[in-house]
């Protein structure tokens, strides 16, 4: 996979000398931050025409365009294999973006590490591994809101109100509550550092339909503060329902944009994705 | 039979000497510990940066000790111990920025870090002796008991004395101490929490804004601090060579997979694990035996187990048997 051979671990799975419980697995694109600069115009939020791929690897996405506006809830669905996580990522800037350009809030970001993304105001939920398992629902909250230094009760208040179970549940460690109370405490998480932009990556993975729609709900709930939310998933019917805008993606090209309604309406993208 | 006097005997050549060495013990684990569960390795140097730290507290002791410095009752190397403290921080970031970051840069597997510290152990090794010369270096000063054996035969008109060093004392203090102060760091600061958070998930970790090269910095500044503690007041209560300090590598390790790898409170049992299964099984019952029993089944041996040169093997032995029937260590650790 890697031909860095410092990333070879010899076939070695000798847990008593090497701890690889949460390890690191982030492939950032630039560990140094690059310069910024102004731009003019555009939406909140957009990964324009973006071409690239892992490392030295080869182009996953082929200028594939997101955005997302105030107030609006971007979702990106696709088959298997499309792309629509790997354009959520070069979007957060762990991809190599070959061509193209990532602009917030009129800031070209594009040479920005994902560390110094999140301090430009991006809140970004993982599809997996999204909590602090070993950690109370407080101090996972507490965690996410380490950039602030500021007062950040109000926010945490905020949160348990968005989500009331995690009150009850504060004390307790995260890795001993619900596939979906643990995305609660995921979108919690992101949402105290008081991001501009909310990118979420299938947040309903995993969880049973009911938990899904209560899930939905919340964000729409959130969106509905003003806070635009980019969103990957897999289930391309629910979340073109809450969709202001869509993207099909397809082998990592823009196939088919458009509203949710639009998409949901277009006999193609139901004849292909959503099963007639 | 004389329980009273059995008890005695018990309390000054085990008990005593068991809760100093596990003091010694769970300090040396918990900076093992710390490394392997936050930054993700087994650390093989971690023997020699406590020669290290002692090292550096014991030559500012003896230009104290010359400048006429003394604390009184209380060993001067307490004096010096800061600034030892301040020495080993040094060196560790020095490693940790010449050495240990590239490999970080390169995301290296832990095991590639496992072996970088192997190197790292060496020349460690190698500078202390270098600097200080591989013999014995007795630096302990001030009162040396806090009670010694004819005091207290005195004082309770019992045939057996109860000895207490001063530095014996110490240790156990000075451990309670720590533990404290760092559980209190680990789980109620912002620092020590990003710590714990960087531990459960670094890439979740980053995406919160912690800087995981200042969880680094902290992690081996901690460990400085206590692997120069453990070194100095094990040098205290026995003595100061550098290879021994090598060597205790062995029982630390133990201590710390007994416990469970990456728990602190693991690696504090494990030391008390550790340190009184080797004092009992290497001590000689006879005398405690002679007084507990009855005259008929007075023992005519030494009832010991085994000869002291073998107490690493009684380490190994535990380690062993904790591995086949309970591998993640006594307490949850993170090991397999």
């Amino acid at each position: 996979m890697s031909d860095n051979p410092y990333q070879d671990d010899h076939g070695n799975k000798d847990a008593s000398i090497t701890n690889t419980k949460g390890i690191g697995t982030m492939q950032p694109a630039h560990l140094k931050s690059g310069p910024t600069h102004k731009v003019d115009g555009g939406p909140f939020l957009i990964g324009d025409t973006m071409t690239g791929g892992y490392g030295k690897g080869p182009d996953i996405l082929h200028d594939c365009t997101i955005a997302v506006d105030k107030g609006e809830i971007a979702v990106i669905v696709g088959p298997n294999g499309a792309g629509k996580s790997t354009a959520m990522k070069a979007v957060f800037g762990m991809l190599n973006v070959r061509s193209g350009a990532v602009r917030l809030d009129g800031e070209d970001i594009t040479q920005l590490t994902p560390q110094d993304r999140v301090v430009k105001g991006m809140g970004f939920v993982p599809q997996t591994s999204n909590i602090f398992t070993s950690m109370t629902v407080e101090e996972n909250l507490e965690m996410g809101a380490f950039i602030r230094t500021d007062d950040f009760r109000d926010t945490m208040e905020q949160v348990y109100d968005l989500f009331p179970i995690l009150r009850d549940k504060r004390n307790q460690p995260a890795g001993e509550l619900s596939g979906g109370q643990r995305q609660q405490v995921a979108v919690g998480r992101a949402l105290m550092t008081k991001p501009k932009v909310l990118m979420l990556d299938e947040p309903t993975a995993g969880v049973s339909p009911i938990v899904m729609d209560e899930l939905f709900d919340r964000i729409i709930e959130v969106a509905r503060t003003g806070l635009p939310i980019l969103m990957v998933e897999q289930n391309a019917k629910q979340a073109l329902e809450i969709a202001d805008k869509g993207y099909v993606l397809v082998q990592g090209r823009n196939a088919y944009t458009g509203t949710g309604k639009e998409l949901l309406a277009d006999p193609e993208v139901r004849k292909s994705f959503l099963g007639g | 039979m004389d329980l009273l006097n059995a008890l005695v005997a018990l309390t000054n050549y085990v008990i005593v000497p068991g809760l100093s060495y596990g003091s010694q013990l769970a300090l040396g684990a918990l900076g093992v510990t710390l490394i392997y569960g936050i930054l993700r390795f087994s650390n093989f140097a971690h023997g020699d940066t406590m020669a290290f730290g002692a090292m550096v507290t014991i030559l500012l002791t003896w230009l104290f000790q010359s400048a006429g410095l003394s604390a009184g009752p209380l060993p001067t190397a307490l004096l010096a111990l800061p600034f030892g403290i301040l020495g080993t921080i040094a060196l560790m970031l020095l490693t940790d920025r010449t050495v240990y970051r590239f490999y970080r840069q390169q995301k290296a597997k832990p095991v590639i870090f496992v072996m970088v510290s192997l190197g790292v152990m060496f020349i460690m090794n190698g500078l202390v002796r270098f600097i200080i010369g591989p013999g014995d270096q007795r630096f302990t000063d001030g009162e040396r008991f806090v009670i010694s054996a004819r005091t207290f035969k005195k004082l309770t008109g019992l045939d057996e004395g109860l000895a207490i060093k001063t530095t014996e004392a110490l240790t156990v203090v000075t451990a309670v101490i720590v533990v404290a102060v760092l559980f209190w760091f680990l789980n109620k600061t912002r620092t020590g929490k990003s710590m714990r958070a960087y531990s459960d998930n670094e890439d979740l970790a980053l995406l919160s804004g912690i800087n995981p090269e200042r969880v680094v910095m902290y992690t081996w500044m901690i460990v400085a601090a206590l692997a120069t503690i453990a070194g100095v007041l094990y040098g205290l209560d026995k003595s100061f060579k550098p290879f021994t300090y090598f060597q205790l590598l062995l029982p630390i390790f133990a201590s710390a997979i007994v416990g469970g790898l990456g728990n602190p409170i693991g690696a504090i049992a494990g030391g008390f694990i550790i340190a009184f299964s080797e004092v009992t099984i290497t001590y000689a019952w006879k005398k405690v035996l002679t007084y507990g029993l009855p005259e008929s089944l007075a023992p005519d041996g030494l009832v010991q187990l085994l000869s002291t040169d073998y107490k690493f093997a009684v380490s190994f032995a535990i380690l062993i048997v904790v591995l086949l029937f309970k591998p993640t260590g006594l307490f949850k650790g993170k090991a397999v």
